[in-house]
């Protein structure tokens, strides 16, 4: 960084850029929450499925997240780890009206946690148990048991029931994260 | 994954260059369903200058019990537990399941024609995604289930046929639409000559029933009315099998002919839109299972499996079955095609798999009898096998000949589905005898290999060895192995039949005088170690004992050393044993002082003596460290 980006972060009045990587299986609302946060003029009308990643960014109170919405189709999924490396935090989407595949999202958020770039990193997890409006969706809670989430110690993490069409439980998640990562950052810099 | 361990070590002391003692072999732990294959040990002996060394080898052979270990232990590593609920009451076989996009949202959907009991509660049930969508009910046992593209109408539904007595329902967006009826069959002229009689009231009904019984058991087919009259069961005819074939176009979406065999042995293709009869054709028996293959109007193939054992290839235009006929050793309980390759399950256990001309390719053996068949065709990773529901509650899949995963149910498993579930693609739709539903999703990261599971020559076999090139060093000694052959042999042959013969002498004579650690006699099973700690010029002298017996216990047994007194002195000479536990070591202590500085060292002998014996049980022998000399302060 430069001595001027180094000042205005010191001022505090250029954000800290945070990398955030967004996974979950298809059709669970990623690229929805993503284009929720986005400034409005950026804002798409019409969402299709991503193929491969897209790269967002977007602001939100003392963070600049770049956020890498990645494609939750199975034949993508294997990019994934490709990006761990360089995230600092990550937001797992789950559909938590699909109780045929939730043991499929288990199974994915099993393979992320035991991968080599993040099994000792102590990274933020968001969880989204998005489409809590769907008639035989299920509860934050059950989503939390049914996805062995009591078992995560090592990593702090955070769910909650969202609803990405209209944006319910979006901030609460996001707010959360932001806190997260903050600290993250406070204690990188003093280590500095 | 589990490794088990076998080895032994050998090793032999003589007054020569060769030194031994031996250790005995550990115990070998075994598995009831795996037996450990043992490693191999050779001798080889290589000359040295002129004297005879002798170099044993020992090998350690490790046994994987990878696969099979993690199968017995009821985890499955390539399938997920996605669903299960054992009291969903759905009472089906393979051929009345089905899955579908029926409302072209993406999210397929499961079709069942569930059996119900058999006389009443036969339904046809519509899954979304673990919960039931939609229910109608059947009139007569369904015997198949399709689905298939009708019309070219958006949104492109598929409409559901169902096959139940001669009537096929077909049900479009989940309401009945049509209700097709089969042809009926053609009535011999002699019994409608004589059911105008009996309008006409010219004839008696006595008579007519005899008339009728006779042309019964000259072989005729009689209608619905006269199998009644004669108080039969009445045997319209009724469809056993359906499958559906591309019309014209082989897309995915494009409208497909259905394609029936029925129980007067006849197969017939319909029409989609209007629903008539496009082709017929007659079979030697009646069709059980059937598998088409093709377009109708280009060219297609339909293989029948019939109740007389033997399998058909009917082509378009072809009348003649008998080209390509398969005849099968036992009755068929499954069939399916996958490409070119026919796989057909038996009665006697065995699954077969012949090529689209009739010849055998494999046949493998089944540990229980075959309840159901079905294929996995999954393109994303181009895999195909076969999946086999045995009556011992597994399912086995076959990928060519080889077992390459074995998947442990809690019931026997009657139908069997793999295809797109929901948004998933590798889903396995599972029912049970007991009316289960079981759905499995294949991992993302799981790996079929062939030859995982049958036993075979190991990976390693196929590895190339880095073999070195010729040397002239090489060429010479071959050189010289050729002139000198026969001498270079009886040379080989003599000294190594005096290594023998000194091996044996030495083993003979250790017996005798009980010198080695381990007693040959089975009265008193003892094992003795001995060693040495310290620099000197005080030593401590570790004896450790250990009954080797699984029951017995050892008494009466006293420790004493054979010395150079001159040299060593030792604080405890006799040592008295107590009763020994099998199983335990016991330790017995005492202190050595070296009385000699000048640096000797010797052997101490250890003997193990049983009260009443004059020879001891056991011996070992000692050889002590230099010590260090005797500080004067």
């Amino acid at each position: 960084m430069g001595f001027f980006d180094s000042l205005a972060q010191w001022l505090g009045v250029k954000k800290k850029e945070v990398n955030v990587l967004v996974v979950g299986l298809d059709n669970s609302g990623k690229s929805t929450i993503i284009n929720h946060f986005k400034s409005p003029e950026l804002k798409s009308h019409e969402i299709v499925p991503t193929v491969g990643f897209n790269v967002e960014k977007f602001k939100s109170k003392a963070l600049a997240f770049t956020a890498l919405d990645m494609s939750g189709q199975g034949r993508y999924r294997n990019l994934w780890e490709q990006y761990y490396k360089e995230c600092d935090g990550i937001i797992f989407v789950i559909d938590s009206s699909d109780k045929l595949r939730m043991v499929v999202a288990k199974d994915e958020l099993d393979l992320l946690l035991q991968h080599s770039e993040l099994n000792n990193k102590r990274i933020p997890i968001l969880f989204f148990a998005n489409k809590m409006d769907a008639r035989d969706s299920v509860s934050s809670v059950k989503c939390s048991h049914l996805m062995g989430l009591e078992t995560l110690r090592d990593k702090p993490w955070h769910i909650c029931a969202s609803n990405a069409l209209t944006g319910d439980g979006l901030h609460e998640g996001v707010d959360w994260l932001t806190d997260q990562l903050k600290d993250v950052l406070e204690k990188k810099s003093r280590k500095k | 994954m589990r490794d088990l361990f076998v080895y032994f070590h050998i090793s032999f002391e003589t007054n020569h260059s060769l030194s031994p003692s031996f250790v005995g072999f550990p115990p070998c732990p075994t598995h009831n369903q795996i037996g450990p294959s043992w490693g191999i040990f050779t001798l080889a002996i290589i000359p040295r200058d002129d004297e005879i060394s002798a170099l044993y080898y020992i090998f350690f052979i490790k046994v994987k019990l990878e696969k099979l270990a993690t199968i017995k232990e009821g985890k499955n590593d390539k399938w997920l537990d996605a669903y299960h609920d054992p009291v969903a009451s759905i009472y089906t076989f393979t051929q009345c399941l089905t899955l579908s996009d029926i409302q072209a949202d993406g999210d397929w959907k499961l079709i069942v024609a569930d059996l119900g009991t058999g006389t009443y509660d036969m339904k046809l049930k519509v899954y979304k995604n673990t919960t039931l969508m939609s229910e109608h009910t059947i009139i007569d046992l369904p015997t198949g289930v399709v689905t298939f593209y009708m019309d070219t109408h958006e949104p492109r539904t598929p409409a559901i046929a169902v096959a139940s007595g001669p009537y096929i329902y077909v049900y479009k967006n989940l309401r009945p639409y049509f209700k097709f009826t089969l042809p009926p069959l053609n009535i011999h002229p002699l019994e409608e000559d004589l059911w105008n009689q009996a309008k006409d009231d010219q004839v008696n009904v006595y008579s007519m029933r005899e008339m009728l019984e006779n042309l019964r058991q000259e072989g005729c087919s009689l209608t619905v009315r006269s199998l009644r009259l004669l108080q039969l069961e009445s045997g319209h005819t009724v469809i056993t099998c359906l499958d559906t074939m591309k019309k014209s176009v082989a897309d995915e979406d494009a409208i497909s002919c259905l394609v029936l065999g029925t129980e007067s042995k006849s197969i017939y293709i319909l029409d989609p839109e209007a629903f008539t009869v496009l082709a017929t054709m007659d079979l030697p028996s009646v069709p059980v299972f059937i598998s088409v293959n093709g377009m109708f109007d280009v060219d297609y193939r339909i293989v029948v499996s019939c109740r007389n054992g033997c399998v058909y290839t009917l082509k378009r235009g072809s009348k003649d079955v008998g080209k390509h006929m398969i005849e099968l050793n036992s009755q068929p309980v499954g069939m399916q095609r996958i490409n070119k390759n026919i796989y057909v399950g038996c009665m006697d256990e065995t699954l077969h798999c012949f090529t689209s001309k009739g010849k055998k390719l494999w046949t493998v053996r089944l540990p229980a009898s075959i309840t159901t068949i079905e294929i996995i065709d999954y393109k994303p990773r181009s895999f195909s096998a076969v999946l086999v529901a045995l009556s011992n509650q597994e399912v086995h899949i076959y990928k060519e000949k080889f077992l390459v995963d074995i998947i442990k149910m809690d019931d026997t498993v009657t139908g069997l589905k793999f295809g797109r579930f929901g948004r998933e693609d590798g889903t396995l739709v599972m029912t049970t005898k007991r009316g289960g539903l079981y759905v499995k999703i294949l991992k993302r990261t799981a790996k079929f290999e062939e030859k995982a599971l049958s036993a075979g020559p190991p990976v390693a076999q196929n590895q190339k060895l880095n073999v070195p090139k010729k040397t002239k060093l090489f060429v010479d000694q071959t050189q010289r192995e050729r002139e000198n052959a026969v001498a270079m042999h009886r040379t080989f042959q003599r000294d190594l039949a005096h290594l023998r013969l000194k091996v044996m002498r030495e083993y003979v004579k250790a017996l005798d005088n009980s010198m080695n650690p381990i007693s040959s006699d089975p009265m008193e099973p003892l094992k003795l170690s001995a060693h040495v700690q310290g620099i000197g010029p005080t030593f401590k002298f570790t004896v450790k004992l250990q009954n080797t017996s699984l029951s017995q216990a050892s008494s009466n047994l006293l420790i004493t050393f054979d010395y150079d007194n001159k040299l060593y002195d030792f604080r405890k000479k006799l040592i008295q044993v107590p009763m020994l536990v099998p199983g335990l070591t016991y330790d017995f202590e005492t202190f050595v002082d070296c009385l000699n500085d000048k640096g000797i060292a010797e052997n101490v002998k250890v003997y193990v003596l049983k009260q009443g014996k004059s020879v001891p049980l056991i011996t070992g022998v000692v050889s002590m460290p230099v010590s260090e000399s005797i500080v004067v302060v």
